[in-house]
């Protein structure tokens, strides 16, 4: 898989590149308009990561270049500004996805898996990791060919952890991203713990081969041993 | 005090004293003008008299019918030695016809015949009553003076009204004026040069502090704002050191203490934007919302994560309390209130909702009252509680100011009350 960075924040652009080759991306990179408009026309991409504010240009126009140059390129458009208007602007110019500045990596890893297993697995819309097979569209747990039952929050748990297997997950942002954005300032998470408990119960009862595992004071990660 | 009333007041207290002096003057030249008068004609009737005796012409008789009278006698020399040659005194006398005594001026001289016999003339003129003057002075000055001062209250205050029209324009505007808030033109034509000057240092005083307000915010609404990408960064890198297999137990957890510091602080700082965007009037999505449901959406949430307090949750809905605000404000609001009263209430307290059809209240139990001029403010803190940022109601204020609600708090048995309403 290739990925173009397009991207002016040295700092952010070296560390997403970074986490994207742990992941066994190829990446390129883009410091601004005039790179990254040569390189749309050299190359070809699997997905472009493109910030909108750029020194010399605007990352919008790059989605009118890609289209006149007939490329049928994923992009996720990074911006800063999460205002409704750019979303929807980015969106209308054929982007895939918007991921507001400043991005989480695991959220970021998670929207390219999501994004790729769109287009890999067109009409099979499940997500695997090791025995156990997720369903989003019907809500729908599988381990080992066994449909295992799953409240609201824990079936939440497990796709947040489905989609970012073998990471190390944060207390906090699964905290966000299952609860919602209000659910920050938190002290105690014995209400993550509680359900998490209840999680591992099932998938040890259902013989799933990956467990959770916590990582001290940080979070947990979902991983086969 | 108002200026009027000091002026007034004064002008007053003024007036008594002059008055006052001046009746005395007043009173003190009558009475000596009247005595002179009296003194001079005593003297010419004394003189005739002693012609008259002197000459051996026939006396008028004692008593003329009036007070006016005299007495003429013989006096030792020793008595006339020890007396001056000519006294004048103020007496009543008994008048016979009348019945009643009468204030009289009298006059005293004493004479030498030609053959040495020492004569005393004793002489009364009828004079006016000088009590009777006296609280006649006394009443007209305090009509006088009543009448000077509603004359002088009604010029003052006509001249107060046409004068100072000005100045009460401009404290007027100045009463009204808010920071940052929207505020009408001084509108204050004047011809008087003092009143200008004052409109015109008003108007760039306020300019001036607008500026610097306006510089403020937006200072501190690109300062978070730059900070977020550098704060993003850190955390990524940190989380991608962290899930380095080879990191012993000790060391992950400092990290992960240092992880804990940089998301409260992006916490902090993902507040004060939110603020900015608040106070900036970025949210025009403005709809319906039913509160009481939102309400129970987000109790929901919060009691599985405040669980571990056991605090008991009351919600009491007497109506549906719709407002028409941004929706995402009206989260900011909402999730603001009640974690606020989570974090708050005491272990093992009690949180009470109730709604009417024009407002809610939420109210927690907790011991000290706090200080319901400062607790909108930013950063203001109770007491430090962990994982609080100082700006949960601030938030809840501004969202309010931004969609025509208004707040308050009061402590009322042993419970912190927030009230929100239309305003």
């Amino acid at each position: 898989m290739k990925i173009l960075i397009v991207e002016d924040d040295n700092d952010l652009r070296e560390i997403t590149t970074r986490s994207l080759e742990k992941e066994r991306y190829v990446v390129s990179q883009a410091p601004d308009y005039m790179t990254a408009l040569r390189k749309i026309e050299d190359y070809d991409y699997d997905c472009i990561l493109l910030d909108i504010m750029l020194p010399d240009g605007n990352g919008l126009d790059l989605l009118g270049e890609l289209r006149a140059l007939g490329k049928r390129t994923n992009v996720i458009i990074l911006s800063a500004k999460d205002s409704l208007e750019d979303k929807v602007k980015g969106l209308d110019l054929g982007a895939d996805d918007y991921l507001p500045k400043p991005y989480h990596l695991a959220e970021l890893h998670a929207r390219l898996k999501s994004l790729f297993r769109r287009n890999t697995r067109e009409g099979e819309h499940t997500i695997r990791y090791g025995n156990i097979e997720l369903v989003p569209d019907l809500f729908k747990v599988l381990i080992g060919g066994k449909e295992v039952e799953l409240n609201r929050k824990e079936y939440d748990i497990l796709s947040y952890f489905m989609l970012r297997p073998g990471r190390l997950v944060n207390k906090n942002t699964l905290a966000e991203s299952v609860w919602g954005d209000h659910i920050d300032q938190v002290d105690n998470f014995d209400f993550i713990y509680a359900q998490i408990k209840n999680l591992r119960r099932h998938l040890k009862e259902a013989g799933a081969t990956p467990e959770l595992k916590a990582v001290y004071g940080i979070g947990y990660k979902f991983v086969i041993e | 005090m108002k200026l009027f009333h000091l002026v007034m007041w004064r002008v007053s207290a003024l007036l008594v004293a002059i008055l006052t002096v001046w009746a005395v003057f007043f009173y003190w030249a009558i009475i000596e003008e009247v005595n002179d008068e009296t003194d001079d004609s005593l003297g010419d009737y004394a003189e005739t008299l002693i012609i008259r005796w002197l000459s051996g012409e026939e006396m008028p008789s004692k008593n003329s019918g009036s007070n006016n009278q005299y007495y003429l006698y013989e006096v030792s020399e020793e008595y006339a030695r020890s007396y001056p040659h000519i006294t004048y005194r103020d007496e009543t006398v008994y008048i016979e016809e009348k019945k009643e005594t009468e204030p009289a001026r009298v006059l005293m001289t004493i004479f030498q015949t030609d053959d040495g016999r020492y004569m005393e003339l004793v002489v009364y003129a009828p004079t006016i009553e000088k009590l009777d003057l006296r609280r006649a002075l006394l009443g007209w000055i305090v009509f006088l003076y009543v009448l000077l001062l509603l004359a002088i209250l009604a010029v003052n205050a006509w001249v107060f009204q046409r004068n100072m029209k000005p100045l009460y324009r401009l404290l007027d505007w100045l009463d009204r004026y808010r920071l940052g808030g929207k505020n009408k033109p001084l509108t204050n034509e004047t011809s008087i040069s003092e009143f200008r000057k004052l409109n015109d240092a008003a108007v760039v005083f306020t300019e001036r502090s607008e500026k610097v307000y306006e510089q403020q915010k937006l200072f501190i609404g690109n300062a978070s704002h730059e900070m977020q990408t550098p704060l993003a960064i850190s955390l990524n890198r940190l989380e991608m050191l962290m899930e380095d297999d080879t990191l012993t137990e000790k060391q992950l957890s400092e990290l992960a203490k240092t992880h804990q510091t940089l998301e409260s602080l992006t916490r902090m700082n993902r507040s004060l934007l939110l603020l900015c965007k608040i106070e900036n009037h970025q949210f025009s999505d403005e709809k319906e919302i039913c509160l009481n449901k939102l309400f129970r959406t987000y109790l929901d949430d919060y009691q599985e994560v405040y669980a571990y307090r056991h605090i008991r949750v009351e919600v009491t809905e007497a109506a549906t309390f719709r407002v028409t605000m941004s929706e995402s404000l009206a989260s900011v609001l909402v999730a603001n209130l009640l974690k606020n009263a989570f974090v708050h209430a005491d272990e093992g307290g009690e949180i009470t909702v109730s709604f009417t059809a024009a407002s809610f209240e939420i109210s927690n139990t907790g011991e000290h009252p706090l200080d319901d001029k400062r607790i909108f403010e930013r950063f203001y803190q109770g007491s430090k509680k962990e994982g609080s940022t100082g700006l949960g109601l601030a938030l809840v204020d501004s969202v309010c100011k931004a969609s025509h609600l208004s707040v308050t708090y009061r402590y009322a048995d042993g419970r912190h009350v927030f009230t929100v309403s239309r305003s």
